[in-house]
């Protein structure tokens, strides 16, 4: 593996964002993934090195997290070093240089306000490569119904943290297939499982974010 | 054997006729009593009324003012919203951006529209119960609050980007949280309980930065008052189980991801006692009263002799009556077993 592939992997797991970050303080005024993303370019490396250098940084902090010994906020921190390294990716997704696998919609049901499991998923859903419509919490079946309106093809996912709302999406589920029938819609959040999953007609379930991605790659490969 | 006496002995481990029943009813009260759920956050009278049927028909042993994070919020100004049939709804946060902090003002309890709410809840409470029943008020935590004006994946990037910002929010959130807890105390409360839930989902490192040093503060405030102390951090607080019992808290919740036996720890020598531990879901809503017997006669015989009976969390709204019922059973069975 490259060397830069590597040390962007690095800033991506410390959550190094710029040199001006103060976090953290052990890599204070060296390069963060913004740099490198930049100078990656400008020295003519493929984008496709840039997502391989976001993934695996990601991999490797959310493997950490499943053994405790990273938490929430590392987790957040570098899904938004990631982020600072794929904007220098959106021209090349704009032009169509670099491929988006596709969409990928993603809110917290109606009802429900908990939202820092869907934001980890979403980061690192777009840290797979696709691109992300993140519509917030408490979102309605309405909600989901016009942004898929909006975004011909995508896959939708949705997120739910209590028992109570967690019944919400098979409504939801329901209206989603009788108008887009081939949407492929993923459930997750903590009382949900695979069985229920199942039972309210969900095409995909995952207890992570890495799960989620998996099931997306699938389905365009 | 009057409920607060059987707090009241059972918290220095001495003989009770039954362990104290802590469950934390909200949402399933209301349902018991058959009003919408917006009234029990918006008027302190269901409040009450539904905290009563919660004595009389499931014998619990505690009346409490608890209902929904955003009461201290709202009166700071936040957007809530209360549909008729739901929890209440923040979609947008507060402190948008770092500099809106300098606008923000303690409240006084007494002018919040909502805090006054729970203060009268308090007051009622003390007329119908007052001395024979633990009369629970509370606060958010300074951490938890700071992430309900803030949105709590922000807050947490905060922590990383603007550590001193932070801590001058955290400063404002307890003493804000300071003062309700004294209002509280002086309309009649008995226990004061702090919620701090997202406690759980960062580092032990940064809960003894940023959580534990204004638990303390708060509680010292709460005694200092004459009030018993609870802490209430959801989810998994194996990692931090010492350091809770540090906080001051006289009570320290357990949630069920917990091992309950290993919470037990912190009640030797003077510690706090425990109160929980058994899964709100998977025992008391999705389990049968055998599975919800066994759950409580488990906990209670590990968590060692001063620890209270009640579910992780919250009792889901739709729980079965013969679960909460198998409970109460279990608590007088304990005691004749002992
Ligand atoms: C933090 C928290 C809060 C915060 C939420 C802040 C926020 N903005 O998110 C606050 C304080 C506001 C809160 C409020 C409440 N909460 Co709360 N809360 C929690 C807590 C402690 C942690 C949740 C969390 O963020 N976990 C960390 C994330 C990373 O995990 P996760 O969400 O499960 O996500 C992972 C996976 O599930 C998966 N995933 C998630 N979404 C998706 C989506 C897809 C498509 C896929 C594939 C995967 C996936 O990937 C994620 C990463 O691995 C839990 C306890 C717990 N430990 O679960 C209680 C908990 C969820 N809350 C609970 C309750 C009851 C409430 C309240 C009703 C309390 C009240 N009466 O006021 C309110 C409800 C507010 C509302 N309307 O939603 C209960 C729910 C019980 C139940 N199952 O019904 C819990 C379980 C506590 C308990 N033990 O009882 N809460």
């Amino acid at each position: 593996m490259s060397e830069f592939v590597e040390q962007l992997a690095l800033c991506v797991e410390r959550g190094k964002v710029n040199r001006e970050s103060l976090y953290p303080p052990d890599l204070h005024g060296q390069d963060g993934t913004d740099e490198l993303a930049k100078q990656a370019l400008e020295q003519g490396l493929k984008p496709d090195t840039i997502l391989e250098g976001c993934i695996l940084g990601m991999d490797r902090i959310g493997a950490k997290f499943s053994e405790n010994k990273a938490f929430v906020p590392e987790l957040l921190m570098a899904a938004k070093a990631m982020t600072a390294a794929m904007t220098h990716l959106k021209p090349f997704f704009q032009s169509g240089a670099v491929k988006r696998k596709g969409t990928f919609v993603i809110g917290t049901v109606a009802g429900d306000l908990h939202d820092i499991g869907k934001n980890l998923v979403a980061m690192v859903v777009e840290g797979g490569g696709f691109e992300v419509i993140d519509l917030g919490t408490n979102v309605t079946t309405a909600k989901f119904l016009a942004s898929i309106e909006e975004h011909p093809g995508c896959s939708v996912g949705m997120s739910a943290l209590l028992t109570t709302t967690m019944v919400n999406m098979e409504g939801t589920i329901k209206a989603i297939k009788e108008k887009y029938p081939e949407t492929l819609v993923l459930v997750g959040g903590a009382p949900v499982t695979k069985q229920y999953a199942d039972k309210i007609g969900a095409d995909g379930y995952s207890p992570d974010p890495q799960g989620a991605v998996a099931i997306l790659n699938k389905k365009v490969a | 054997m009057t409920s607060f006496e059987r707090l009241q002995n059972r918290m220095v481990g001495n003989p009770v006729d039954r362990p104290p029943n802590f469950d934390i009813m909200m949402q399933f009260a209301t349902r018991h009593i058959d009003k919408p759920l917006r009234d029990y956050y918006l008027d302190h009278r269901v409040l009450v009324q539904a905290n009563m049927a919660m004595l009389n028909d499931f014998q619990l042993d505690i009346v409490q003012a608890i209902s929904d994070p955003y009461r201290e919020a709202f009166d700071l100004g936040l957007e809530v919203s209360f549909p008729e049939q739901s929890l209440p709804i923040s979609t947008s946060p507060l402190l948008r951006e770092p500099s809106d902090l300098a606008r923000l003002t303690t409240v006084d309890p007494v002018n919040g529209r909502r805090m006054h709410d729970r203060l009268e809840a308090i007051r009622l409470f003390r007329e119908k119960v007052g001395g024979c029943t633990p009369i629970m008020g509370w606060v958010e935590g300074a951490l938890a609050e700071a992430a309900d004006l803030r949105g709590v994946s922000t807050l947490m990037l905060d922590l990383f980007e603007r550590p001193d910002w932070v801590i001058e929010l955290l400063e404002f959130c307890c003493e804000q949280a300071i003062l309700f807890a004294r209002a509280q105390m002086a309309a009649g409360a008995d226990i004061i309980g702090l919620g701090d839930a997202v406690a759980s989902q960062v580092s032990p490192a940064w809960y003894r930065l940023y959580a534990l040093p204004y638990e303390r503060r708060i509680f010292q405030a709460v005694k200092n008052s004459g009030g018993i102390a609870r802490l209430h951090i959801c989810g998994d607080t194996t990692l931090i189980l010492h350091e809770m019992a540090t906080s001051g808290a006289d009570i320290v919740d357990i949630d069920w991801m917990v091992d309950y036996q290993k919470a037990a720890e912190i009640s030797d020598n003077d510690g706090p006692a425990i109160c929980g531990n058994f899964d709100p879901v998977k025992i008391m809503l999705q389990g049968s009263p055998e599975q919800v017997r066994e759950a409580v006669i488990n906990c209670l015989s590990i968590g060692g002799d001063k620890n209270l009976s009640a579910a992780g969390c919250e009792i889901p709204i739709n729980t079965p009556y013969s679960n909460l019922h198998a409970q109460t059973a279990a608590l007088s069975e304990y005691y004749s077993m002992a």
